[in-house]
């Protein structure tokens, strides 16, 4: 076959290793690796880079978290290490993605419990996580230095840094050797800048993992789309603050008017609907993690992710 | 006590022995360059001594001059005292140009080819052998002295009415001007005797906030007087859009009376600063924005404001001056420049024309900054612009500290990387009141060097220093302590007015990078920048760079050209044959509506960091903050 | 490839004569770079100019049309890989399958429902768009009544899935007049099938085993004069049909194989993830997209992931100004300003819906510009907010004279308590925390 992609890029997404192994230095059972791609998501046969994942989100607080997962989950919502475990061993998503949201509750002072529920879910599971801290500047430098200090020689990717407070966590990462999650509000420029600010503090590129902020379907996904795949091609035509991988998490998928008002029993349904058609476009735009809450989501995303991701041939 | 005579201008000051050389220069009313304010750490203060006694010490401070200098005297003002008579010369680079309103002796030089001509002649009475008509006689006499023939030059009635009596008794020995007008030749006056000498023409800047008047010999070129004022409009309206607004609501009379007495209040200080009668101003040269302007001839600029925005004339405008209610010469012409839209005006096409970039082949980017500012990229072929708002943040404004170029406003600052102490200028070399957009731009580029705030402008809280402080609602630095201001408390920039000063710098930016994506030109295209504007000659072209409120070429590429409008008013009164020309340029414009641009968002954006999210566009600036922050170690 | 203004300029007679309609050569060559004239609108440009202009100006993707009357659609024209560069400008088809083994009464019970299914959203009307009849038996006649079936339903515009010329023609004898898609014409059946297509002046789909062989076949079918075509890139691979439909599109716009310049029809029936090659058929350039009758969930979203990809990122969608009410707010609820982005007035009213708190949405019209670009650009400015005020009557609906403003408004919050006279407090940046700043601020 002469006539193909038309693949004159000439820069490449850099590669990044969440997790850590015994070997490692770490207690996972494993460590996956994003980043690498050298066209556009799924592109050539086979695709360059590495598959995209999935990464389950859960918290430790389900008193800010969607219905339609609290209803499915029933009692293991309660305890984040046997929502950890159940997800992971019922669903088999390539992550878990732990919300602190208890820091963000107002006049939140438990730090010593960020510090054991991190230790709980590093028992509860050996996948490698991604932990999600406070987002006040007061609490920042306490609570992320927790969860650095829980962690280290894990190789945990924790969040979220953004242009207005990234030196605590930053900070954190460095003296922990964890990655960072540098969030942007849906600006190309805007994440730019971030990876920068970040760099100028002493962060290494490598572990920098670009999530440039998701709206729900149907309410801005379009722009988040875009500015993913801006970023990409950005980072394929050699803008190095811009070549690192993308985590992708439509926060909002399962609190939107659709998903809220839908018939009780088709509540589920269409909460997978809601995810699934946000999470796969981002990993097409270019997405390297994409995350849900619904567990039901992970396996239809899985199995559309490996269909695009394998050649015919290939094995599915 | 001893003299300082100080040259070039032999300006003589007595006070006591042991006063230091900048003392007597204030005394004597130079004011000189003081960065560091007299602490003899930026060498600015540079005199000669030519002769006389006086101490300086040469080791500690010789770091700041050549030998060949220190052989010929060098010295700083500042730390050299006076212990006898002495002569200093004290070269132009160590002084500062009067501040106020910015005035500017204009560089470009033109050919003079003025509208205006007198003609002294000695007519023969009538007589029964030649029984010619008054009229006829007069105008034979024109064209015999060289003028235009008789039949080419149009009398009005006013001026025919006075005729048979200046004629008869001034003995036939009159002066007659003529004045070309696009209708052709125009008899405007006739005088007693030999009045030639006393031919001269106006060039106003009709501005918002500030007019700005000159008065030229149209004989020889020569600049006869100089006066600035304020629009006395402002009484209806700070801003044009409020201006407008007030023309809507039945007051456009007012607004037009009110531009005429600013502009003849202005001509009369500048008439009787030069000792000339008002009278003998044949022709009056406007550039104004088009909204004024509009309003000057009496023309609802109601429309202007509102969806599609345009404007009733285009195109240049001429009518005697005395119908617009100017009090010069009864029959003077009056010139409007011509505008392109509503927010390129007549004001911009002045600047285009004092830059002369619409005479070259090269491409020029020229960038006219107040609150709204204006942006034209072109050459003599083609020419984009754009104008938009930057806010009132480069101009002092909206900046907890900040304040316009008026006495006290520290206007150059740069801080020791090390200690972070400031060294500060001010005008007219009060104690520091505020700081004024110069400053704030020298400043922001400090901040940066001295990695004090990050490229988005936060403030590093982290640096343990006493000038760094959390404030009261956000971080601050802390410029001027209490102690050395003039107001009785510190003086701070805080990181709001950090991110004000961004955002204004990036609307700037984003519009010269939305032009010049537009044109598909690259920075290193752009052969020149013309910088015109309240502060474009105090602004310091590298922190102009560093901080990227324009694009990054190499310095000696910019050119500031100080109030173009005036220089563009100037030049046509004195050169007629620019005022076709001006024409054509308005033509070449073509006006991109930023608004509209679905680029410039981007752009801003892009813009809204220091020097630009984009670093391969500023090299030289990354180079250097590079080695700013290798020095400094990470924090 | 698209030419800059200036590079245009220069091949343009420079006369400014204004012919045109527009004032200089120069804005013509700016207008003609953004597409909005046409090379022929300037009456002094010679042949091989016009011709150099007119070659990257039009469209690289030929535009078809489906169906006649008010369903009708037409998809191609597209100019751009990436919707970021400019905008997709015309939405996929989606095209629900019946097949001929189904007896009547289902099949128009399909068609009933696509014709009827409708979701608003954002004052539009999204709407799935068509029946593809499929041939399974093979028959002409049961492919005839089939098609009959759903013509007696509705005029919607309509796939014929046959391969055997007879059958199609049996089908395009019902409907052939109502422009259907032929699907489709192969190598080997070519000719008939343009034979149809000419005679009934229909679109016709084709397809090939590889792209240079749909390239060949292109060809052929444009010499039979068939010129309205449709590339069929159906694949049982997800990843195949995802390569392909990437390499025609970017084949297509830099024009390097301009007998690839045709949409692109998908069938997503092969390839047994529905949702998912909906969903690429949807990002990556599928223009007809065929797919059994879906669950109402994944109908639902489909349609929304079609707007939210083929709406202009350089339009904004804008909400009508005014006043809105979340939860039903008295006299003393807070009085929120927002501009009418729709992106922000969606996320600000969806997290006030979620803090439970009644209040007024107050909606200024910035033009669609969010705030930080309204800010900016000066569209929100404290005279707005005072004749919004006005107009909207809010002294009216509150006893109180307390507004809350975005946080990226916060440099106007002076000027706009000074214009208006009500006392400004200054919401959070970020939507999401307005709960907790009304629970702090507003007691
Ligand atoms: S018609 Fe042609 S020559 Fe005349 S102005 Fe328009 S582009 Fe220029
Ligand atoms: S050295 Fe004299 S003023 Fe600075």
């Amino acid at each position: 076959m002469t006539i193909s992609t038309l693949s004159d890029w000439t820069g490449e997404v850099g590669t990044v290793t969440i997790g850590a192994t015994k070997a490692d230095g770490g207690t996972r059972s494993g460590t996956v690796t994003i980043g690498g791609e050298r066209d556009l998501a799924f592109i050539g046969n086979p695709p360059t880079g590495n598959r995209p994942l999935i990464a389950y989100e859960l918290c430790d607080d389900p008193s800010l978290w969607p219905a339609p997962v609290i209803r499915f989950l029933g009692d293991r919502a309660s305890d984040p290490a046997e929502w950890a475990r159940f997800a992971a061993g019922e669903y088999r998503p390539d992550l878990i993605r732990l919300y602190l949201t208890s820091t963000r509750k107002r006049g939140f002072s438990a730090f010593a419990a960020i510090t054991t529920t991190v230790e709980n879910i590093l028992q509860a599971t050996g996948l490698p996580l991604i932990i999600e801290g406070s987002n006040d500047p007061e609490l920042d430098s306490e609570v992320f230095r927790r969860i650095g200090e829980a962690g280290e020689g894990e190789r945990l990717l924790i969040g979220t840094a953004e242009a207005g407070r990234y030196r605590s966590i930053a900070a954190s990462a460095m003296a922990f050797g964890h990655l960072v999650i540098a969030q942007s509000p849906i600006d190309i420029n805007l994440a730019k800048q971030l990876n920068i600010l970040l760099r100028e503090i002493g962060l290494p590129h490598d572990r920098i993992v670009i999530d440039p902020y998701t709206g729900a379907l149907g309410y801005g996904f379009e722009y988040s789309y875009s500015v993913m795949e801006r970023i990409r091609t950005a980072a394929l035509k050699g803008d190095d603050d811009l070549a690192m991988p993308m985590i992708s998490s439509a926060i909002d998928s399962l609190t939107v008017k659709e998903v809220r008002e839908a018939d009780p029993s088709a509540s589920d349904r269409t909460s997978v609907a809601w995810e699934l058609y946000a999470m796969l476009p981002a990993t097409v735009a270019g997405a390297s993690i994409v995350c849900v809450r619904h567990p039901s989501t992970i396996q239809p995303l899985k199995a559309a992710i490996e269909a695009l991701w394998s050649p015919p041939g290939g094995g599915a | 006590m001893p003299t300082v005579t100080f040259l070039p201008g032999f300006r003589k000051t007595e006070l006591p022995s042991g006063s230091t050389i900048l003392q007597a220069a204030q005394q004597a009313g130079i004011h000189m360059n003081v960065v560091c304010g007299g602490l003899g750490k930026c060498g600015k203060c540079t005199v000669y001594v030519k002769s006389g006694r006086y101490d300086f010490d040469r080791e500690k401070y010789g770091k700041f001059f050549t030998p060949e200098e220190l052989e010929a005297g060098a010295c700083l003002a500042c730390q050299t005292s006076v212990l006898g008579d002495v002569r200093v010369l004290i070269p132009e680079e160590s002084i500062v140009q009067e501040q106020k309103i910015l005035i500017d002796v204009m560089g470009t030089t033109t050919e003079l080819n003025p509208a205006v001509w007198k003609y002294a002649l000695r007519l023969s009475p009538p007589s029964l052998d030649d029984p010619s008509p008054d009229l006829t006689r007069l105008l034979w006499g024109i064209e015999k002295s060289g003028g235009p023939n008789e039949g080419d030059i149009y009398a009005p009635l006013e001026v025919i009415r006075r005729i048979p009596r200046v004629l008869r008794e001034s003995g036939w020995r009159v002066t007659a001007t003529v004045v070309l007008v696009p209708g052709g030749y125009r008899l405007v006056d006739i005088e007693r005797g030999d009045t030639t000498p006393a031919c001269y023409g106006a060039a106003v800047d009709l501005g918002t906030t500030t007019i700005v008047v000159f008065i030229r010999n149209l004989i020889d070129g020569s600049i006869m007087g100089v006066a600035s004022n304020y629009n006395r409009q402002i009484s209806c309206g700070e801003d044009i859009l409020s201006r407008v607004t007030f023309a809507r609501k039945g007051g456009l009379k007012k607004l037009q009376a009110l531009a005429a007495e600013s502009i003849n209040a202005a001509i009369t200080e500048a008439a009787n600063n030069a000792g000339i009668d008002r009278d003998h101003i044949y022709e009056v040269v406007v550039a104004g924005n088009t909204i004024m302007t509009h309003i000057l001839m009496g023309i609802d600029p109601a429309y202007m404001i509102e969806e599609p925005y345009v404007p009733v004339v285009r195109r240049y405008l001429t009518a005697a001056a005395s119908r617009a209610g100017l009090e010069v010469g009864e029959n003077s012409g009056l010139f409007i420049f011509p505008a392109v839209s509503d927010f390129i005006g007549g004001d911009i096409i002045a600047d285009i024309l004092a830059s002369g970039m619409a005479e070259q082949e090269d491409i020029s980017l020229l960038i006219d900054i107040g609150t709204n500012f204006e942006v034209v990229l072109g050459n003599r072929d083609w020419m984009f612009a754009c104008a938009g708002a930057a806010g009132p943040a480069l101009e002092g404004g909206e900046v907890l500290f900040g304040m316009r170029a008026n006495a006290g406003a520290i206007e150059q600052i740069s801080l020791d990387l090390e200690t972070f102490t400031p060294a500060y200028r001010t005008i007219q070399h009060t104690k520091p009141k505020g700081i004024c957009g110069s400053g704030l731009i020298d400043l922001l580029a400090e901040l940066l060097r001295a990695c004090i705030i990050d490229r988005t402008g936060r403030i590093n809280t982290a640096i343990e220093h006493e000038r760094i402080r959390s404030g009261r609602q956000v971080p601050e630095f802390v410029v001027a302590w209490k102690g050395e201001t003039g107001i009785g408390k510190d003086i701070v920039i805080t990181e709001n007015d950090v991110k004000a000063l961004i955002m204004s710098k990036a609307s700037i930016l984003a519009a010269c990078r939305t032009l010049m994506k537009q044109a598909g030109i690259t920075h290193a295209e752009i052969a020149r920048i013309y910088f015109s504007g309240a502060f474009g000659n105090y602004i310091s072209k590298e922190n102009a760079i560093t901080i990227g409120l324009i694009p990054e070429v190499p310095v000696e590429r910019i050119f500031p050209i100080g109030n173009g409008a005036i220089e563009g008013a100037n030049l046509v009164l004195l050169n007629r044959r620019k005022k076709r020309f001006l024409d054509e340029i308005a033509r070449k414009i073509a006006y991109i509506e930023l608004n509209a641009e679905p680029s410039f968002m981007d752009e801003y954006t892009g813009s809204c960091f220091l020097p630009h999210t984009d670093l391969s566009l500023f090299p030289t600036v990354e180079e250097m903050l590079e080695k700013c922050r290798l020095r400094r170690g990470v924090p | 490839m698209a030419l800059k203004a200036l590079d245009i300029y220069k091949l343009l007679p420079k006369k400014n004569c204004k012919e045109c309609g527009e004032p200089t050569c120069l804005t013509f060559a700016m207008k003609l770079a953004s597409g909005k004239v046409k090379p022929e609108d300037c009456p002094y440009l010679d042949e091989n100019v016009r011709e150099i202009l007119g070659a990257s100006t039009r469209p690289p993707v030929q535009r078809v049309k489906l169906g006649v009357g008010e369903r009708s659609f037409a998809v191609g024209d597209e100019i751009v890989q990436f919707r970021h560069e400019k905008t997709f400008f015309h939405e996929p088809g989606i095209m629900t399958a019946v097949s001929d083994l189904m007896d009547p009464d289902s099949i128009q019970a399909v068609v009933a429902d696509v014709r009827d299914h409708l979701l608003v959203r954002i004052g539009l009307d999204l709407r799935l768009n068509g029946i593809a009849v499929w041939s399974a038996s093979g028959s002409p006649d049961a492919f005839a009544t089939a098609v009959e079936a759903v013509e007696a339903v509705a005029e919607l515009p309509e796939v014929l899935m046959a391969e055997d010329p007879a059958v199609q023609e049996a089908g395009l004898a019902v409907c052939g007049n109502y422009r259907p898609l032929i699907h489709a014409a192969t190598g080997d059946q070519y000719r008939e099938m343009c034979a149809l297509a000419v005679k009934h002046g229909c679109p016709l789909a084709i397809r090939a085993p590889d792209l240079d062989a749909l390239a060949g076949l292109s060809g052929l079918c444009t010499a039979e004069g068939v010129s309205h075509l449709v590339l069929d890139l159906t694949s049982p691979s997800l990843h195949d049909m995802l390569n392909q439909a990437t390499a025609v599109r970017q084949q297509a716009i830099t024009r390097t194989a301009p007998a690839l310049g045709y949409p692109v029809f998908l069938d997503t029936r092969p390839c047994g993830l529905p949702d998912a090659a909906l969903i690429c058929g949807v990002l990556k350039y599928g223009s007809v997209l065929v797919a059994d009758p879906l669950s109402e969930a994944s109908r639902k979203a489909l349609l929304v992931l079609r707007q939210n990809i083929y709406t202009d990122p350089q339009k904004p969608i804008q909400i009508t100004p005014g006043i809105y009410r979340v939860g039903s707010p008295g006299p003393d609820a807070p009085v929120l300003l927002t501009v009418n982005f729709s992106l922000t007035y969606f996320t600000l009213q969806g997290y006030l819906e979620a803090s439970g708190t009644d209040s007024f949405m107050l909606i200024v019209d910035t033009e669609g510009l969010s705030v930080l670009t309204s800010v900016a650009a000066g569209k929100l400015s404290e005279t707005l907010v005072r004749d919004s005020l006005k107009e909207f009557a809010v002294p009216d609906l509150v006893k109180h004279r307390t507004l809350i403003i975005p946080g990226y408004a916060a440099p106007l919050s002076g000027k706009i308590e000074d214009e208006t006279g009500w006392k400004v407090l200054v919401g959070p940046r970020d939507a999401a925390d307005i709960a907790e700043f009304l629970e702090k601020e507003w007691t």
